[in-house]
């Protein structure tokens, strides 16, 4: 989470290198997806990690389908490409069973990222398979992503344009577009900034279901506190292009140990009572070109001291374990002070 | 008004009864627009050693001595009722010559389309795939050159610099030498129809210079077109989503993209017909193409009025027509657009 303009969307498409690259550029660290470092792999391979194996859903459902095809033949390109993969026609990462587990508290060494394990195109397999077309079998599954998402008719559905359909339904189906792919990952960047208030719900209440069905890690970005509140089992917290702080969404909403963090979750009315002005945090965020020397935050900080203001700023340290467990990172050279912060 | 079939019918229907009008209005324009300028032609059609006798049969026949009005009467009664007039040199109908010449044009005009649209819009969306980069400047100077380069330059320079390579030198640029029976007067399509594979290729190899001069012009709007579209397209979220589908960038760009951007691309290319087809009376007579176009400047110079409001009129008929289909195209690409 995050405000607008702090680089949430830019990291969450910078993962499957979304990002056109002649301008954006990736200068440092490692983009580690099932053992494999995304930035060694060339470009033009990036195709076989995406859709089966990170799936994304945009922002804004008006844009995201293509208007000139029918939806159900946008649904079932993305099922054809899974099943071809699946079959080994076409090149696909190759899943690490191995993998790394984030929650024990480790990360991967440099040693352990690997490069470019690709299934490549399998020539004989493509020749013998080539037999009957999948379409039926296609079809069928596509109906069915259909009715996971809720979507009653699918039968009708499939066969409109998007320009027929309203947000939420557009966003529904945007929905069973990447999860056809059956992705390891997921990301949602606002998939509900765009609609309106009561769509809103029915979209979340969705996804939230969804997560217990299909089993597929999600990264949900996102402006609203409540949502990430009501969706999230981990936070990470993003100030002007940085992660400030990350960690178990219990201690985030409980206890933050960054200032920034603290202030945000400050400007949450209460519905109770009439609090008058909500607090709000003086200053407003740096200029991504000119960002402040050491800590981002230290402008705007009531805790900023002289050791905040030179260079390097403060790491992204591991605090020790709360009592949610789990992993909790924070960015400031004082996070003891935060809960007393005035 | 909507997208089903009945309503493609009734759209067809209406821009047609709109040719009426469109071909009264040219026909009126020519007709006195020749007859103003050239009040008698009669001296000029019957030679300097005709007798005095011949140039006033001439004039009787061809009533250049009633008022303009009556003389329109005339030729719109002769046109309605199928007779053209004839050409005042060998005195042959006019409509027969015109339709056994426009297929030969229909097909230099087809085949320019076609590398205008296989060549053209891919080469739009390789400049658009590679915006400001290497690949993006190299056909900004393609297209660029296309468009700055006057029609019958082209024709000349490809005649000259490329006809001997191709072994089609010197006025050698008629088809009239391939031994095919002559069905649907298309030098390529006659050749197929004969099953003859020699006539074939030498019926292409005859037309790609004169095509390739045709297309030259109008490619540059293809190509620019396209790019300009694509730029637009490309950063829509609809093309993030094909890209995480898993779909390899030929397919996110063609299948997806381009699809969009043809919409715009279509409708310019209609526009393009007119230029096309005037593009033709100096291309087909650089190359001795036997089609509309040459006819069109003989008629021209041999003060031929029925020839020349015949030619006119069909090439009021192509341009009403490709802009039809790319209205009817524009529709079958976009779904959001209705009929009417």
């Amino acid at each position: 989470m995050g405000e607008t303009g702090c680089g949430k969307s830019t990291l969450g498409h910078s993962i499957p290198r979304l990002l056109p690259e002649p301008p954006a550029k990736v200068t440092s660290g490692k983009i580690v997806f099932q053992g494999t470092d995304l930035l060694k792999i060339p470009k033009w391979r990036m195709p076989g990690v995406r859709g089966t194996g990170i799936g994304m859903i945009f922002q804004e459902p008006i844009n995201s389908l293509n208007p000139a095809y029918r939806v159900g033949d946008q649904i079932a390109e993305s099922v054809r490409i899974r099943k071809l993969r699946e079959r080994g026609i076409m090149p696909a990462l190759k899943p690490d069973v191995k993998g790394f587990d984030y929650s024990k508290r480790e990360l991967p060494k440099a040693s352990e990222v690997v490069t470019g394990p690709f299934i490549p195109p399998n020539v004989t397999q493509t020749l013998k398979t080539r037999g009957p077309p999948m379409t039926k079998e296609i079809h069928q599954e596509v109906l069915d992503f259909l009715r996971l998402v809720r979507i009653n008719d699918p039968e009708r559905i499939v066969n409109l344009f998007p320009h027929e359909l309203s947000g939420g339904m557009r966003q529904r189906i945007m929905i069973a577009m990447a999860l056809s792919g059956k992705p390891a990952l997921l990301i949602a960047d606002e998939p509900t900034s765009a609609l309106d208030v009561t769509i809103q719900a029915q979209v979340l209440t969705l996804m939230k279901e969804l997560m217990e069905e299909v089993r597929t890690s999600i990264m949900f970005i996102s402006h609203d506190l409540g949502v990430i509140a009501e969706m999230a089992d981990d936070v990470g917290v993003m100030y002007a292009g940085h992660m400030v702080e990350f960690g178990p969404v219990a201690e985030i909403f409980e206890s933050p140990r960054h200032p920034y963090t603290k202030a945000l979750l400050r400007s949450i009315p209460n519905r109770y009572k009439d609090e008058g002005v909500l607090p709000s945090l003086s200053g407003s965020v740096p200029n991504l070109s000119k960002l402040p020397v050491g800590c981002t935050f230290n402008p705007r900080c009531p805790l900023a001291r002289d050791v905040c203001r030179v260079k390097p700023g403060p790491p992204f340290a591991l605090l020790p374990p709360g009592p949610a467990g789990g992993m909790h990172r924070t960015a400031c050279f004082f996070p003891d002070e935060v809960p007393s912060m005035p | 008004m909507g997208r089903s079939r009945s309503d493609l019918v009734v759209f067809i229907a209406k821009r047609l009864a709109q040719l009426v009008p469109v071909l009264l209005g040219v026909i009126v324009i020519t007709f006195f627009f020749t007859h103003i300028a050239v009040s008698n032609p009669c001296a000029i059609w019957s030679g300097p050693k005709a007798s005095p006798s011949t140039i006033a049969a001439c004039v009787k026949n061809n009533h250049f001595n009633d008022s303009l009005p009556v003389q329109f009467y005339y030729y719109l009664a002769g046109l309605v009722s199928g007779n053209w007039g004839t050409d005042p040199l060998f005195h042959s109908p006019v409509l027969s010559v015109l339709l056994t010449d426009f297929p030969a044009t229909l097909e230099l005009v087809l085949a320019a389309t076609f590398l205008m649209v296989f060549i053209g819009i891919p080469l739009g969306v390789v400049a658009a795939a590679s915006n400001g980069r290497i690949a993006d400047h190299l056909v900004r100077i393609f297209y660029l050159s296309g468009w700055a380069t006057p029609t019958y330059i082209a024709g000349v320079v490809l005649a000259i610099g490329l006809g001997p390579l191709l072994g089609v030198s010197g006025g050698d640029f008629s088809t009239t030498s391939s031994p095919v029976p002559a069905i649907t007067h298309m030098s390529v399509l006659d050749a197929i129809i004969a099953l003859n594979p020699g006539a074939t290729v030498d019926a292409i190899v005859h037309l790609i210079l004169p095509a390739v001069a045709l297309a030259f012009i109008n490619m540059g709007i293809a190509t620019r077109m396209t790019r300009t579209s694509m730029l637009e397209i490309l950063p829509l979220e609809f093309v993030k989503t094909a890209r995480m589908k898993g779909l390899g960038e030929f397919w996110v760009l063609y299948k997806h993209a381009l699809r969009n951007a043809l919409i715009t691309t279509t409708t310019v290319l209609g526009v393009t017909a007119g230029t096309m087809v005037s593009g033709t009376v100096v291309i087909e007579s650089v190359f001795v193409w036997p089609g509309l176009g040459r006819y069109a400047y003989e008629a021209i110079t041999e003060y031929d009025f029925a020839g020349t409001i015949g030619v006119v009129i069909f090439f009021a008929i192509v341009v009403v027509a490709a802009n039809l289909i790319a209205d009817i195209l524009y529709g079958v690409l976009d779904p959001r657009v209705e009929w009417r």
